[in-house]
């Protein structure tokens, strides 16, 4: 009985009702319009990259150290993102550094989880995360995903609602497995 | 009474065997028949050992002397289509058949409960089915995340789906995937936390995109 009730969520399938319908539409358009366009980054020197090709991974891992990330090793950085289902970067042409980056794993048809969000400290506040955000989300829509989920640090989570993220849902909640607490 | 535990490969391809006694279950198991007993593979306290790709979890003599066992593997051999009927048994929604397979084949891990039944005195005559599953998706290094945990109504209650999370979760470790996550639906939250999953963890919160809720 504990078990009935799924973890994924899926749509379920035949004749979308109505509010099925209204909901799809609204995650459609709400994932193709973006705050910010391409145009407009690329004019202040900004370029996006949807691939891992040309990014540097110690620079990567120094913006992860910039904004407070546990220093990981490079190897296992280039493991992760070669089996990352999406990414979004943005280049700052002048330095030819990455200032932005986030990623999606997930099994490429029903869930996707976004990680790694960041944002160099010396470029926030100008919308770069948001642009970061928007076009993944787009990415991940366009493949058919209908299960965009995140874990989000308390302080964040302002950043996340006005993007379409809600927090528990239902009463869904977000657990993670912990040694130390393992009863058995 | 010994316990043969087979390691690596299919359970036709028996590349070692381990005969472990486990006195007080066995002392258990003399004084009555038919008992149901959860097997561990040795040592299963300390995560250094290498948990098999497959093994039996479970062995019950019924009265009319069939053999059922219930057998756990991580190597992901699934046919699709028992998977839908498991889905339809615990009242999921339909999903393609082909977006199952796809989303299976992506997985990192997809763990899996099967009942295999043995007619007493009939060589041969296996009736073998699907009765638990559990996949995780994984970027290989850091993180991996559960989906789709399930169990067979017919089969619950009797702590499989424990032991299935508990298996999933030791392999992955053992592949030195350090955080493993999950979404767990407010009833079954308790659940997990008994398996050492704990919500919220420093106030971080799961958040889904426009969720259907």
């Amino acid at each position: 009985m504990l078990l009935r009730c799924p973890i994924s969520f899926t749509p379920p399938l035949g004749k979308p009702t109505p509010a099925q319908q209204r909901h799809a539409a609204t995650a459609v358009s709400a994932a193709s319009v973006f705050s910010i366009s391409d145009e407009s980054l690329s004019s202040r020197g900004f370029t996006f990259h949807r691939t891992i090709e040309n990014l540097n991974l110690d620079s990567l891992n120094t913006v992860f150290a910039a904004v407070g990330f546990p220093r990981r090793d490079v190897e296992k950085i280039r493991v992760a993102l070669e089996h990352t289902d999406a990414v979004l970067w943005v280049e700052y042409d002048k330095t030819r550094k990455p200032v932005a980056f986030a990623r999606a794993t997930g099994d490429g048809v029903f869930n996707a989880i976004i990680w790694d969000v960041v944002v160099d400290p010396s470029f926030q506040g100008i919308g770069l995360g948001k642009a970061v955000m928007e076009r993944l989300i787009s990415e991940l829509v366009e493949k058919g995903i209908s299960n965009i989920a995140l874990y989000s640090e308390p302080r964040v989570l302002g950043f996340y609602r006005p993007l379409g993220f809600v927090a528990d849902p239902d009463g869904i909640r977000g657990m993670v497995y912990s040694r130390k607490s393992k009863k058995i | 009474m010994s316990i043969t535990i087979y390691f690596a490969g299919t359970r036709n391809q028996k590349i070692s065997r381990l005969k472990v006694r486990f006195w007080e279950s066995i002392r258990a198991g003399i004084l009555k028949n038919n008992t149901a007993q959860v097997i561990e593979p040795p040592s299963a306290a300390e995560e250094e050992d290498i948990l098999p790709e497959e093994f039996v979890m479970v062995e019950r003599t019924q009265p009319d002397g069939t053999v059922e066992q219930i057998i756990f593997s991580s190597g992901g051999n699934v046919d699709v289509y028992d998977l839908q009927d498991l889905c339809d048994k615990v009242g999921w929604p339909r999903r393609p058949l082909s977006k199952l397979a796809a989303a299976l084949r992506n997985s990192y891990m997809v763990a899996t409960l099967h009942s295999v039944s043995k007619s007493a005195g009939e060589e041969g005559n296996e009736q073998k089915k699907l009765i638990g599953m559990a996949r995780a998706t994984s970027d290989h290094a850091f993180n991996a995340t559960i989906w789709d945990v399930l169990v067979d109504p017919s089969y619950q209650g009797q702590g499989l789906g424990k032991a299935l999370i508990e298996k999933l979760v030791k392999s992955l470790l053992q592949r030195d995937i350090g955080n493993i996550s999950l979404f767990a639906d407010s009833q079954v939250v308790e659940f997990y936390r008994n398996l050492g999953f704990v919500p919220d963890p420093e106030g971080i919160k799961g958040m889904f995109w426009h969720p259907k809720y």
